[in-house]
């Protein structure tokens, strides 16, 4: 329906419903259609002063609909009417009506009146994260800068996920402001953004850079670069942070992955006790190794070659620099077939270990454990995300732990145009078959010295794959 | 005419009322005077509209009036709400917003409600009892309509008074009962076991039990009907579990007589290990033929979040035999889980001892799940299209002809 232009007479409303095929849910589909084309908010009055006089009483819902078109107007004194209305007819209000309400307050001239409003969401139930991002705003609107972060921090305390837009807010609207303590504030949102991982896009990188450059006396001058693979700024000359996990973190991983990822609920899901020791046993008198190997996966790199020939490949190139392998697999591939030739299976056991798991155990649990045994220094191949071995991690916090270890460790490699010869950077092979996806030696994170921060950052606000990190970075140093 | 519009009006506007009186306020001597004010002010803006002037604003003249002696009461009113009575106000107003909630609540439902761990787990719970409400709702009404028909088909006849003459009495639903009765009964003594294993209970929500008990009633009951029912064993089924104690609310008094083995054993104490098979869709084993020697075992489990390998590892633990049913051999298997209803299986496994033809059997799989069956086994298929290519071809085009059976296999097997 195609809301009318000006506001209507009652006759003209009644003839207009009579015309509609539905005519009991006439007055809702007719406002949602004025929020749709943005009708002049006197059509909506004229229609609510039909039904009230008519009916005797309007409709809650109906409110809430009259109330979405008068926030999307900016209507503040009406905002306040219906809300006046709506305390005065009913006794408490839903979290609907709240949304509207203070996301239309908050950017009004009575924006702390949201603020009051956010308060009566909070007795009967945890405000949205919108919500907070409305008042947030508001504050920072006004210069509140103490006001917004106290709400921030309360919105963390209740375990909300402050979306990109607050923690930008912070930023844009602390520019140029003097004050050690706001200082403090936005390097905790940065160490925020280190801690969870979270990488800013470009819009929000511009906020931060300007923000730096605006703090009063304090020098800062930022500038957008690309880190080496050595990890090296190519601004100022700073060495990133490498990717190895701390002592503690990466005991605590490798635990975490035994109880979480292998055993599970269950041992026998993915293995079975016995083959799990039988493996701890295997792994135990061999250590260290250099690199572990998905024979599997790698086995299948070019669909049409033999899968032993693929991975003859792959250990050859890697057996180089007498590397210590470890390859695990199937005991399938030990049974001759055309894809699995028992002489190639032969030669390669010469050159790298070999554990066969059972055909229905799970090996890449197998790949975790080995790798993760072997130390900091062993690294480990496969093309598998290994994204449902992160989700059986119980908590986020592992789960940061377990990409982060997997970014400094995990070799990923994918077919090349035959005779394309690539340079594999920190090994210095050169490899034939494969292109390599090396594994990171710095940590792409958020990170600072004192006086030089390092940010990572998307290009634009989509773009990024989870197992993707950016390779753009903001640099920002003090003269 | 005027008068008359003016006292529908009162009348509609009196139906509000309940609702300030329902809040404890000492508004049944108001009301009278109330409405008279009301009706007032309303004659006044009928007089005043046809003189052209739209009166914007009077909507809210409307809501404020009579309301506002109110005012007062409902702020001294809004003392301390316990949190159930205000968990029920906010529901009250999701429903008037128009968002998916239930029209009435138990205690119970609503603290389960706030039990609920986050918003999108309320939603979802509102969501379900709401939809719940309306099938409730749908079968009163439907029954209603078939009573009232009957009722009137009862009259009629009664009207014609026509008696019908017949051999048999009409108890065809008892005789029947008792029929399937011996049947079971004679199952119980000579019957081939099927185990159903009830130790998944950690592994489910009690929404999942539900459902679960649910499918094994529906198995239950089409197994009593079948020609040559199983003998069914529940195993590992513990006292006080939930598994039972939904069994006994769905089956009230019945479920102390009904004709299956109950026990809290497991059924590698029972029978023999090497006789056992436990069917599960993560096996690596395809089930070739159904063997009348064998035990079947079907674990009691719905698994709506993806916890694959559960009931494989089971039978590995115990060491049993596994298999899967042939799904892909002979559907082309179209999407959805290759994991089956526990009675789509029962009524597969009765298909299969009756005859012993899976395409038969495999018609019980939902037919969403797939395109269409393969005859015979995918490879076979390719085997004999290969031969009817030489045959047509001749031995020049072998190549050809090669790549084309390759071809279709492949799509074959894409689906």
């Amino acid at each position: 329906v195609q809301p009318p232009e000006k506001p209507l007479q009652a006759e003209e409303w009644s003839k207009l419903r009579e015309s509609f095929q539905s005519p009991e849910i006439f007055e809702e589909v007719m406002f949602n259609s004025m929020v749709r084309y943005n009708s002049p908010i006197d059509v909506a009055k004229s229609l609510l002063t039909h039904v009230a006089k008519s009916n005797g009483d309007i409709a809650y819902n109906l409110l809430l609909k009259y109330l979405a078109l008068c926030v999307q107007q900016g209507q503040t004194s009406e905002i306040r009417d219906v809300y006046d209305i709506m305390k005065m007819r009913f006794k408490i209000l839903e979290s609907g009506a709240y949304n509207l309400l203070i996301k239309g307050l908050s950017n009004s001239d009575q924006w702390r009146m949201a603020l009051t409003l956010l308060e009566e969401v909070k007795k009967f139930m945890t405000p949205s994260r919108t919500n907070y991002e409305s008042c947030i705003k508001a504050a920072g609107r006004h210069k509140e800068m103490n006001l917004a972060f106290e709400l921030y921090h309360e919105m963390l305390a209740k375990d909300l996920v402050p979306t990109l837009d607050i923690l930008q807010a912070l930023f844009d609207f602390s520019r140029g402001m003097q004050g050690a303590e706001l200082q403090k504030e936005l390097f905790g949102v940065l160490s925020y953004l280190r801690e969870n991982q979270i990488y800013p896009h470009k819009t929000f990188m511009r906020s931060v850079k300007l923000w730096f450059e605006s703090i009063p006396g304090g020098n800062w001058r930022g500038h957008l670069t690309n880190i080496k693979d050595s990890g090296q700024c190519p601004v100022c000359n700073h060495q990133l942070e490498d990717s190895d996990l701390t002592e503690e973190e990466y005991n605590n991983l490798r635990e975490r992955i035994i109880r979480d990822v292998i055993h599970g609920t269950d041992t026998f899901r993915k293995t079975s006790p016995q083959e799990f020791e039988a493996f701890q046993t295997f792994v135990e008198n061999r250590l260290p190794f250099d690199i572990v190997i998905d024979g599997l996966n790698v086995s299948h790199i070019k669909p049409r070659r033999m899968q032993c020939e693929n991975l003859f490949d792959a250990v050859n190139s890697l057996a180089k620099n007498n590397a210590r392998l470890l390859v695990l697999g199937r005991k399938h591939m030990l049974i001759n077939s055309s894809n699995w030739k028992r002489e190639i299976m032969k030669e390669m056991q010469k050159k790298a270990d070999f554990f066969f798991a059972e055909n229905i155990s799970e090996d890449d649990a197998f790949l975790l454990y080995a790798t993760l045994r072997s130390g900091q220094r062993c690294k480990f191949v496969t093309r598998d995300f290994l994204r449902d071995h992160k989700a059986a991690l119980s908590d986020s916090l592992t789960r940061h732990l377990f990409r982060k270890w997997q970014r400094g460790h995990q070799v990923a490699i994918s077919p090349s145009a035959d005779g394309k010869r690539i340079h594999f950077t920190s090994e210095k092979l050169f490899l034939s078959l494969f292109i390599q996806q090396p594994a990171f030696s710095y940590d792409c994170v958020v990170q600072t010295t004192g006086d030089t921060w390092h940010i990572p950052y998307k290009d634009s606000f989509e773009e990024k794959y989870s197992y993707r990190v950016p390779r753009k970075w903001l640099c920002i140093q003090q003269q | 005419m005027q008068s008359a519009n003016v006292l529908l009006k009162k009348i509609v506007r009196n139906s509000v009322l309940p609702f300030a009186a329902q809040h404890g306020m000492k508004k049944d001597l108001f009301p009278l005077s109330r409405t008279l004010s009301l009706s007032l002010c309303l004659k006044q803006d009928n007089s005043g509209s046809p003189s052209g002037k739209l009166d914007l604003d009077g909507w809210k003249k409307v809501m404020k009036s009579g309301l506002q002696e109110e005012v007062g009461e409902t702020v001294s009113e809004q003392k301390e709400l316990s949190t159930l009575a205000s968990a029920r106000e906010i529901l009250e107003m999701w429903r008037l917003a128009g968002r998916s909630v239930p029209e009435n609540i138990t205690e119970e439902q609503l603290k389960t409600f706030m039990a609920c761990p986050s918003k999108s787990a309320k939603k979802k719970y509102l969501k379900y009892l709401h939809l719940k409400e309306l099938y409730k709702k749908n079968d009163k009404r439907k029954m209603d309509e078939k009573r009232e028909r009957r009722l009137e088909a009862q009259k009629q006849a009664s009207e014609t008074d026509e008696t019908k003459r017949n051999s048999f009495l009409v108890m065809w639903a008892s005789a029947m009962d008792k029929a399937y009765g011996w049947r079971v009964a004679q199952s119980m003594i000579f019957g081939q076991p099927l185990i159903f294993d009830m130790s998944y209970e950690k592994e489910m929500s009690v929404r999942e039990v539900t459902n679960t008990v649910r499918q094994i009633v529906l198995s239950e009951s089409c197994n009593r009907r079948s020609v040559d029912p199983f003998h069914v064993h529940f195993c590992n089924l513990k006292d006080d579990s939930l598994y039972q104690r939904e069994f006994i609310k769905h089956y009230r008094e019945t479920w102390g007589k009904l004709l299956v083995t109950v026990t809290d054993r497991c059924y590698t104490d029972i029978f023999p290990k090497d006789k056992l098979v436990y069917l599960t869709a993560d096996s690596p084993k395809v089930m070739k033929t159904f063997d009348h020697d064998k035990i079947y075992i079907v674990g009691s489990m719905v698994d709506k979040s993806i916890k694959t390998g559960v009931s494989l590892a089971r039978a590995k633990r115990l060491g049993l035999e596994t298999a899967a049913l042939p799904l892909e051999r002979y559907l082309l298997w179209n999407s959805g889980a290759k994991n089956l209803t526990l009675d789509q299986m029962m009524h597969i496994l009765l298909t299969l001892k009756d005859t012993g033809d899976w395409k038969k059997a495999l018609e019980f799989v939902p037919k969403r799940k797939y395109c269409g069956f393969v005859s015979k086994p995918v490879n076979e298929l390719k085997k004999t299209l290969n031969l009817i290519n030489t045959l047509k071809l001749g031995n020049r085009q072998e190549e050809a002809q090669r790549q084309f059976a390759k071809n279709y296999s492949k799509k074959l097997r894409q689906k």
